[in-house]
């Protein structure tokens, strides 16, 4: 899986870059979100923009890194669209993960 | 009277739900709109009529068969081949189907109707033929008006006072159209306009047929007699369509089952408790569903027949097909749940299996199971509560 990574102060923001996110990357996706942690990383913006398809797994994959973050920190998502949002919806995770529209507003929510 | 009805196309607009039905068989509150339409060929005084069929073919042929059971007489032209063991669509075009028939058989020998299998209309048909053979036009197409904004969707066409077509043109931007009467598929034909369709291509009527004749000179004439047309052209037109339905807002359509509460009507073989289920109609649910206690329905919406809405589970303005299994934990908003795929009003879909959120909706008739990680998803949804 391919990523893209920014710092804007004390947040990381890591865009997705492959379109899909499914079982069979799902554990590589989680292994590099723990990776995020391992370095000390505490404030997350996932941005999904270029992601295209989700399913159960890569749901899974977040939810993990999200327990694993506990209330030590934040990782909420920035840019879910189409049948990714419908996704969180549809699975309720948008009750349990934060889900914004854009990078700016998640990382003014999280400052 | 002699009619042809066009459905062999593939309604690519309509995916997914075309994936298992061709579009003129998509069901309008359980009841195929091409059913409709023939029932409204037959009420204006057509009781012979070829369908032109391709794309899932069968769907179309066993359900209508002879027309026996409508009080008409049907034939099909199925365009295709069955090739290793699998019916094959091969449509040629909507008067390219004209002509295969008629080569087939010289079937259309006096003033005959043509018009496509999947919009529901209202149309005076008997209105139409009279202004056409007052006309003498050996081609005449039914005309609406349209909002100017829209005509880039359409078929554009000027005529003269007396409805002479002097002009076409095929989905113009809004600067350029001549008017904002547009071709709504519905033609009155002699057969005097088989010379100018072609042999051993693919020809369609609206962008290739009338141009021609306008070129030849032809007498073709454009009429306006008011309708009703509920379009499903697409996903969200099917959506738009069906709520009307549901809320009364189509003229004549006859709402299905029983009402057995003010604004809910359901089947028979229903497994419920009606005083434990909320309900918040209108709502219409098919034979042989169960709803458990504590769910809440929601309307405008309609649930299919042997359908499993466990308790607790939440649907709001739904359209689900039949043998859909909601899960307690679902919170259904909008949602269309057809042929194993959740789409939503803009047509944006999802395969439930590819997806794997058959633990929240799936197809009632799958024994139920789920992996790892599925579980956990559900247990983490189960412990969200409302």
């Amino acid at each position: 899986m391919r990523f893209e990574e920014t710092k804007i102060g004390s947040i990381l923001v890591a865009k997705v870059l492959d379109k899909r996110i499914a079982a069979d990357v799902a554990p590589q996706f989680k292994a590099h979100l723990a990776g995020y942690l391992n370095n000390g990383e505490r404030s997350i913006v996932l941005d999904l923009a270029a992601v295209s398809f989700i399913d159960s797994s890569g749901l899974g994959a977040l939810i993990s890194s999200l327990k694993a973050i506990g209330t030590d920190g934040h990782l909420v998502i920035s840019g879910a669209h189409g049948t990714v949002a419908t996704m969180f919806k549809l699975t309720r995770m948008d009750k349990i993960m934060r889900v914004f529209g854009t990078t700016e507003e998640a990382v003014a929510a999280i400052s | 009277m002699k009619a042809m009805v066009l459905a062999a196309g593939k309604g690519t607009r309509v995916q997914p739900i075309t994936n298992v039905v061709p579009k003129p068989m998509i069901p309008l509150l359980g009841k195929p709109v091409l059913e409709s339409i023939l029932e409204h060929l037959r009420d204006n005084g057509f009781d012979e009529i070829v369908i032109n069929t391709s794309h899932l073919a069968p769907v179309i042929e066993d359900y209508f068969r002879d027309g026996s059971r409508l009080g008409i007489r049907i034939a099909y032209s199925f365009e295709g081949l069955l090739s290793g063991g699998c019916l094959e669509g091969r449509a040629v075009g909507s008067a390219g189907g004209m002509r295969r028939v008629q080569d087939y058989s010289g079937f259309f020998d006096g003033t005959f109707v043509v018009l496509c299998g999947d919009a529901l209309i209202d149309v005076d048909l008997r209105e139409a033929v009279r202004f056409h053979r007052a006309r003498r036009s050996i081609a005449t197409v039914i005309l609406r008006e349209v909002a100017p904004e829209e005509v880039f969707r359409y078929g554009v066409v000027a005529t003269g006072p007396d409805g002479r077509v002097v002009q076409f043109q095929e989905k113009p931007s809004v600067q350029e159209a001549i008017s904002t009467r547009i071709n709504t598929g519905i033609y009155v034909f002699e057969p005097e306009v088989f010379d100018f369709i072609p042999r051993g291509c693919a020809f369609d009527i609206g962008s290739e047929l009338f141009p021609a004749l306008v070129a030849a000179g032809a007498p073709i004439f454009g009429v306006d007699i008011p309708f009703e047309w509920i379009d499903i052209g697409c996903v969200a037109d099917y959506w738009e369509a069906t709520r009307m339905a549901l809320t009364g807002r189509i003229r004549g359509y006859r709402l299905p089952g029983m009402e057995v509460l003010p604004g809910v009507r359901t089947g028979i073989n229903m497994r419920w408790t009606p005083e434990n289920v909320t309900l918040r109609g209108p709502v219409i649910v098919g034979g042989s569903t169960s709803i458990g206690d504590g769910c809440l329905i929601e309307g405008p919406t309609l649930i299919g027949a042997g359908c499993v809405i466990e308790p607790g589970a939440e649907v709001r303005q739904c359209i689900l097909g039949d043998y859909t299994r909601v899960s307690s934990v679902a919170r259904l908003d909008r949602v269309l749940v057809y042929g194993s795929h959740c789409i939503e009003p803009n047509g944006e879909h999802l395969d439930i299996e590819q997806a794997g959120i058959g633990w929240v909706v799936d197809d009632a008739r799958k024994r139920q199971e789920f992996t790892g990680e599925q579980l956990d998803l559900l247990e983490l949804a189960r412990a969200l509560g409302n």
